[in-house]
């Protein structure tokens, strides 16, 4: 394979991103094939779908909020979105480059809407706390069922439950946990738990069929008791009773889930009793924020590429590009695009060179090679859902992800997080302020992008959180997280 | 809510501030999120009516043509407290005060009367390219306020003689107004761009054309000047109100140096914002003003942007107020003019004077 059989798209990011290039020559070809066709189809959904259609549907979710268009998720199952987190062996296409590929694919298709965007990646959210907490003995029913959905095209999504009316940044960091003021309690049962108090602003998850949900056992040592849940739409008691009218982002619901005496069983525990920080919580947040840099990034972009259409189109016998003023905006701005997307490029790297490892352990490539029905398997399912299926997994972990990795991978992605939001805030500020009173459709999408960028400063951590957990890590040396061992709750000190 | 120090104004300000004060608390803030949900709603026009009884319908214009004679400083403290509960109706008085601007210069009573009566209000279109050909105006204006059937807009188009200072009514033929209903900031007031193809001014002025615009332009900078305050203010009383009751890291929010600073930050803002405005009113020349309202403004967006951050998730949707202010915060800094075109013109004002 040559590198011009990549395409005009191969071309583009091999100027964008150099690192891709160089990984290319040095004969990663596969992997980086997949990460450019991925990119090329996130174009094909932006020119084909997005731009098309998102500044009417930003002006109908004004109207009518609780709208979803469904058009978009099956328009994201054609383009096999849904599955980009889910390993290839389950017929995703998560491979080695699986934080990459999420990342690129975020900033690509911010670049058209980042209301569509998070309602895809707030799904991939969603499957990231099944595959990270290794709980294969669901992996074939749900992980088969978003596949299945994808192929034909009746999308079957996920959500990621975290923020509490209470507590928002309380539950993102393990200091701050200790003494949240927690809504949501789970009670131990027979045979399971009963969930009961309310989760808020979750993306996606008045949609979602399957919603990863942390909460304590015992609200009073939250931190000690934090685990994670598998909950399905259609348990009993479990609804999405309002979704929030947003300053931007619409196209994705931001939903408050309710729980009333809802009954999860043992088995719906993602890892351990106990272990929600750090399997529930930093693992994803370590693999999430980088994409959140990256969304920041592709919505940066968008206003970047309406302001730069915008500045080279004549009005009144002149183009604004031929003033000063706006070249050497136009310089700095992509400054700013590129010194993001080094940034949650390397995170993403490191992230992969993580996670890489474990989906290509042989024990993991043997079992995942098994058909089907043997790991469906009664027996093989219920071993896949015990302590001992659980510790398998841990073990192999605990094997290729080292605590010190995971824990820099933390940084990089909180640094990535808040200096990617804070660019394409600051980007999108100057460039209306460049256009001024202007009418023009190019005005009307970079206003849209000034209040999309502003909610990157805000999910997955504020910003305030996340320099907090940079200097924690490396200056400090306060927060560390350990990867879950066999039998043994994941800590985080 | 915390008193903002320091800022002290001389008995005739202050009393006008306090009843400026109880209008937006009494009149205003009861019926602002319906103002913003719906344009040219009763009870937009019930505000509008009271506002016009306290003589904030032509607010600069002399007692002598019909108008309330009032210093530009009296008007930007009348629009900072309306700014406070809702700066898209401080906006709409501002742009119909301003537009009443050029008609001190021409001195006709009889049009400061048609055009203060309240219903349409009048608006000032600066943006945009029109130009007098003939007796015909062409062009387009872009972000006008205001825009209801028969509202007097002034233009400056341009013609071989110079500026030219016109009115014509959006209801006239070769006026057509393009309607956008969601602009993002300051929706009060209907927003649209008129193109203007062919039509007959309705009222010309005949001399003064370069002060009158001067003075329009003043006014318009100032006032926005002081809106951009009522915002910052609004946004540090409301993050400064949640820090006091929201509570995160075991503690409420407030205790959080972050937090502190991002206040500190904001309350530095509002102050720099008022001493500019003060100053800029002292003098009767438009650089001033423009100083003022990139100082302002600028501080009134980050102050608003802090808000939001302060608030969290809850910042960011509509229900909690907050988000309104940083989108309306916006439009005070990009609008009448873009940053950088503000920044030359200040120099070209200086180079002029030298």
């Amino acid at each position: 394979m040559f590198h011009k059989d990549l395409g005009e798209t191969g071309k583009r990011l091999f100027r964008d991103f150099p690192v891709l290039r160089m990984l290319w020559e040095s004969g990663r070809k596969k992997g980086i094939a997949e990460l450019v066709e991925t990119v090329r189809r996130a174009e094909e959904f932006k020119r084909n779908y997005a731009l098309p259609y998102a500044l009417e549907l930003d002006k109908r979710m004004e109207e009518e909020p609780e709208y979803f268009d469904w058009e978009i998720m099956r328009q994201a199952c054609r383009y096999r979105f849904l599955s980009i987190f889910i390993p290839k062996q389950l017929g995703g296409s998560a491979g080695e480059f699986m934080v990459t590929n999420t990342s690129l694919l975020m900033d690509e298709l911010c670049s058209g809407c980042s209301g569509m965007a998070l309602a895809i990646g707030a799904h991939s959210l969603g499957v990231a706390p099944l595959v990270t907490s290794g709980a294969m003995g669901h992996w074939d029913r749900i992980l088969g069922e978003i596949v299945e959905g994808e192929r034909k095209m009746e999308p079957v999504t996920m959500a990621y439950a975290i923020t509490e009316p209470s507590a928002g940044t309380d539950v993102e960091e393990p200091e701050f946990l200790e003494v949240a003021k927690l809504s949501l309690e789970a009670r131990k049962v027979q045979g399971g738990y009963v969930l009961n108090g309310r989760k808020c602003f979750i993306s996606g998850g008045s949609e979602a069929k399957y919603v990863t949900v942390c909460a304590a056992l015992d609200k009073s040592r939250p931190l000690e008791t934090w685990t994670t849940f598998l909950v399905e739409r259609g348990m009993k008691g479990f609804s999405s009773p309002r979704v929030e009218l947003k300053m931007g982002q619409r196209a994705s619901h931001a939903a408050e889930l309710l729980f009333e005496d809802v009954f999860v069983p043992d088995s719906h525990v993602l890892g351990y009793e106990g272990d929600g920080m750090a399997n529930g919580i930093l693992m994803i947040m370590a693999a999430s924020r980088g994409p959140v840099g990256a969304i920041a990034t592709g919505i940066a972009r968008s206003a970047f590429e309406h302001f730069l259409r915008w500045a080279k189109t004549r009005r009144n016998g002149k183009r604004p590009i031929d003033e000063d003023r706006i070249r050497m905006n136009l310089a700095d701005f992509w400054g700013m695009i590129q010194e993001n997307r080094g940034l949650y490029m390397s995170n993403a790297m490191l992230g992969d060179s993580i996670f890489g490892k474990v989906l290509a352990a042989p024990v993991m490539v043997l079992t995942l090679s098994l058909p089907s029905f043997v790991r469906t398997n009664k027996v093989m399912n219920d071993f896949l859902n015990s302590r001992y299926g659980k510790a398998m997994v841990n073990a192999i972990m605990r094997y290729y992800i080292k605590d010190e990795d995971i824990t820099q991978l933390l940084e990089t992605a909180s640094l990535a997080k808040f200096s990617c939001s804070d660019n394409a805030m600051e980007l999108c500020s100057r460039a209306l302020n460049l256009m001024g009173p202007d009418d023009s459709e190019e005005r009307r999408w970079v206003e849209k992008a000034y209040r999309d960028a502003k909610l990157t400063q805000i999910y997955e951590g504020t910003n305030q959180l996340n320099r907090l957990v940079v200097n924690n890590v490396r200056f400090e040396e306060t927060l560390k997280v350990e990867v879950p061992r066999p039998f043994k709750k994941g800590v985080v000190s | 809510m915390i008193a903002i120090p320091w800022f002290k104004e001389s008995k005739q300000y202050a009393v006008l501030r306090s009843n400026a004060m109880n209008f937006a608390a009494s009149e205003l803030a009861p019926v602002a999120d319906e103002l913003e949900n719906t344009v040219d709603s009763p009870a937009f026009w019930k505000v509008v009516e009271k506002a016009g009884s306290m003589g904030m319908l032509a607010a600069l214009v002399p007692e002598k043509l019909g108008g309330e004679g009032v210093d530009p400083y009296s008007l930007c403290v009348a629009l900072e407290e309306c700014a406070v509960e809702s700066a898209g109706f401080a906006a709409a008085l501002l742009f119909h005060n301003a537009a009443l601007v050029p008609l001190i210069y021409a001195d006709k009573k009889e049009l400061v009367e048609e055009f203060s009566s309240g219903r349409p209000l009048a608006t000032t279109a600066t943006a945009g390219k029109v130009d007098l050909e003939g007796e015909r105006l062409r062009g387009k204006a872009t972000f006008v306020f205001n825009v209801l059937e028969g509202c007097p807009v002034l233009l400056f188009p341009g013609s071989p003689a110079g500026h030219e200072v016109v009115y014509v009514k959006s209801d006239y033929p070769g006026v057509e107004a393009k309607k956008d209903p969601y602009p993002l900031g300051w929706r009060v007031s209907s927003f649209a761009s008129l193109e203007l193809a062919g039509a007959e001014p309705y009222f010309k002025l005949k001399e003064f054309q370069r002060e009158a615009k001067l003075s329009t332009e003043r006014a318009l900078y100032l006032g926005l000047a002081a809106i951009s305050v009522g915002i910052a203010r609004k946004s540090f009383e409301k993050a400064y109100a949640y820090a006091r009751q929201r509570y995160q890291g075991g503690k409420i929010i407030i205790e959080h140096q972050a937090m502190r600073m991002m206040l500190a930050r904001m309350l530095c803002g509002i102050e720099e914002g008022k001493a500019a405005i003060r100053r800029a009113c002292e003098v009767e020349e438009l650089a001033p003003a423009l100083i003022a309202w990139r100082r302002a403004s600028n501080n009134a967006c980050q102050a608003a942007m802090d808000g939001v951050q302060i608030h969290g998730g809850y910042g960011y949707m509509r229900d909690y107020g907050m988000e309104r202010l940083m989108r309306d915060a916006k439009y005070c800094q990009m609008f009448p003019a873009s940053e950088e075109e503000g920044l030359l013109r200040i120099l070209e004002m200086v180079e002029e004077r030298c």
